[in-house]
């Protein structure tokens, strides 16, 4: 929010013509049906949670009669998602130190240190970028039956050490920062592991932040190698019990949509802390573009 | 890139060059093990019968042979196409369209882009089950509840096969449609705003400055989103998966989710799962080829 200029086509000389100003009251009227088709489903779901099984099932209104928290909290207690949470926590937080130390010493590697050879790595994993990920899934999961790794969160943890989209990530943002300052440590005397834990992360914040977001999510919503790797164990995260429920149908309509609200207060909680970031324009570029 | 040659001198002595591979070794020997050798090992698979995790023998193309044979593969082929040809439809646009909006909003722009972005951090798989509750054929289901408002009796959508596929299609336009937006608007943030002021100046309207200084600006993004869009809608699994089960009478099934049937949904068919993963991966490519073959010749133009 550093600049203010206007960014749009519409000038403010352009406001003096009634025509362009009906058109601008017509765009924030479609901005505001926007935010309402946005966030309905959403606030929806959170409030029906309140529902009963026989309201679910019969009523024709939108909102439940009360709102009475047991309702979320029975469910909570008979399907034991506490258990669920904790796995999920747990599973995200080795998730996130994997896609942080690998793909950034890769990064490192490939961004800065440039080896000879390193450049054909670095076309291999711009290469991987495109390659459809949901193919690879059988054989992945045949390499952790392999290697004795299932029922296990080491093989997800790890599986966040392996993306290529956060490498790239790294790799531009390491060619961005000034040579001169990681020549200065190298002549002190730094090795080059030093240069990168004490130059080259405190620098990083801004992508090490973008990078532990987004893996933040993606490892809390994963739920097709968890499953297979985690089914019928103990170790089951909330999005592989939510799989599980919506598969089998061994839960009320009521308790799975209170199931889908518990599943997405996380991420909510985390988008309302960093919704700066997340919406700010750098990072969606650096995503897509 | 002068940089370059300062960067050059951090490496040089062989010793430096064998302690940088160390250093990336790690992230190396984890890409091989996650991305790398299972896109091979796929391949390979395709082309051997199999029993449960075991390469039992070589069997040429027998896999590809027996998969396209059946007319699951055929109708799979097609929803996919399907899928794509909705979701450029009715997903493409609409981004584009919402950055446009925005982007012109004096006032609340960040609540805007904070509100549409919102559903884009939300799990996939819970989406899918929060929408189900609102396409129900029930009296109870949301958008019945909403039609019984203006009087008009509870329709079912999700048993008419031609309905499940767009709507399969406008969930996902749901999700994501607010992220590519922003994605657009920080293009359409790039533009000097002087280019404006210098056409209005010689007499453009608004609508002539947006069609000749904003659109084309934004044509190179929206090809590469374009491009995205294909790869990632023509790996939709989960979605029908849940919603659907791929129906009804396979009216939504998806190739991805016919190779999960075959591999996890009870017959344990890795070698056929594999076949259908490396045809998808196939058409994929030679999409991605003759994408990047226009766009080379559209970079010659300019």
């Amino acid at each position: 929010m550093a600049e203010q200029t206007r960014t749009g086509v519409i000038r403010d000389y352009d406001m003096h013509a009634p025509s362009v100003r009906v058109g601008y009251g017509i765009i924030l009227f479609l901005c505001a049906v926007m935010v309402v088709v946005a966030l309905f489903p959403l606030v929806w779901v959170i409030l029906a949670g309140f529902k009963d099984l026989r309201e679910f099932v019969s009523s024709t209104r939108l909102l439940p009669a009360s709102f009475d928290p047991k309702t979320y909290l029975t469910t909570w207690n008979q399907l034991g998602i506490a258990k669920n949470y904790l796995n999920s926590f747990l599973s995200v937080a080795g998730s996130v130190v994997c896609a942080l130390l690998f793909n950034g010493l890769l990064g490192y590697g490939l961004g800065i240190l440039k080896p000879k050879g390193s450049g054909a790595v670095k076309k291999l994993v711009m290469l991987s970028l495109l390659m459809p990920t949901t193919i690879s899934i059988v054989p992945l999961f045949m390499n952790i039956q392999k290697v004795g790794l299932g029922n296990s969160f080491v093989p997800l943890w790890l599986s966040y050490g392996a993306n290529a989209m956060y490498v790239i990530l790294f790799v531009q943002f390491f060619e961005s920062l000034p040579a001169s300052i990681l020549e200065a440590s190298r002549i002190d005397g730094c090795s080059q592991l030093q240069v990168f834990f004490r130059i080259v992360l405190p620098l990083s914040k801004p992508i090490c932040s973008v990078v532990a977001i987004f893996a933040v999510n993606a490892a809390w919503s994963d739920f097709l190698l968890p499953y297979l790797v985690l089914r019928g164990g103990e170790l089951q995260t909330v999005m592989v019990r939510l799989f599980v429920f919506s598969t089998e149908q061994t839960v009320n309509e009521d308790a799975m949509m209170r199931s889908v609200v518990f599943s997405m207060i996380p991420p909510i909680i985390l988008f309302f802390i960093f919704q700066k970031q997340l919406t700010e324009n750098s990072v969606s570029v650096g995503i897509k573009g | 890139m002068s940089e370059k040659s300062n960067r050059g001198r951090l490496r040089g002595r062989t010793g430096e060059t064998l302690k940088s591979w160390l250093i990336m070794l790690p992230g190396l020997l984890l890409m091989t093990f996650f991305v790398w050798e299972p896109l091979l090992e796929s391949i390979r698979m395709s082309l051997y019968k199999t029993r449960n995790v075991e390469l039992v023998r070589f069997v040429g193309l027998d896999n590809f042979i027996s998969v396209m044979g059946k007319d699951d593969f055929t109708q799979a082929l097609m929803n996919t196409f399907s899928y794509t040809f909705w979701s450029l439809l009715i997903g493409f646009a609409l981004p584009i369209l919402l950055a446009l909006m925005i982007g012109e909003t004096r006032r609340g722009k960040g609540f805007f882009r904070t509100a549409v972005y919102l559903p884009n951090m939300l799990p996939g798989l819970a989406v899918i089950i929060l929408w189900s509750a609102f396409f129900s054929g029930e009296k109870s289901g949301v958008l019945n509840i909403l039609i019984g408002k203006l009087g008009i009796p509870p329709q079912s959508y999700l048993t008419k096969a031609h309905l499940v596929i767009p709507i399969l299609i406008v969930i996902a336009t749901w999700k994501g449609a607010g992220a590519t937006a922003l994605i657009y608007m920080a293009g359409m943030a790039g533009i000097n705003a002087e280019l404006y002021e210098a056409a209005a100046i010689d007499g453009a309207t608004v609508w002539q400055r947006m069609l000749h200084i904003l659109l084309p600006a934004i044509r190179k993004l929206a090809g590469t989103l374009l491009i995205l869009q294909i790869i990632s809608v023509f790996q939709i699994m989960y979605e029908p998966m849940v919603l659907t089960k791929g129906g009804p009478d396979n009216a939504s099934l998806s190739l991805m989710q016919l190779m999960w049937q075959y591999a996890f949904g009870g017959a344990m068919n890795y070698g056929k799962a594999s076949a259908v993963a490396v045809t998808v991966t196939l058409i994929l490519l030679v999409m991605t080829g003759i994408y990047s073959y226009f766009n080379r010749k559209e970079s010659d133009w300019d």
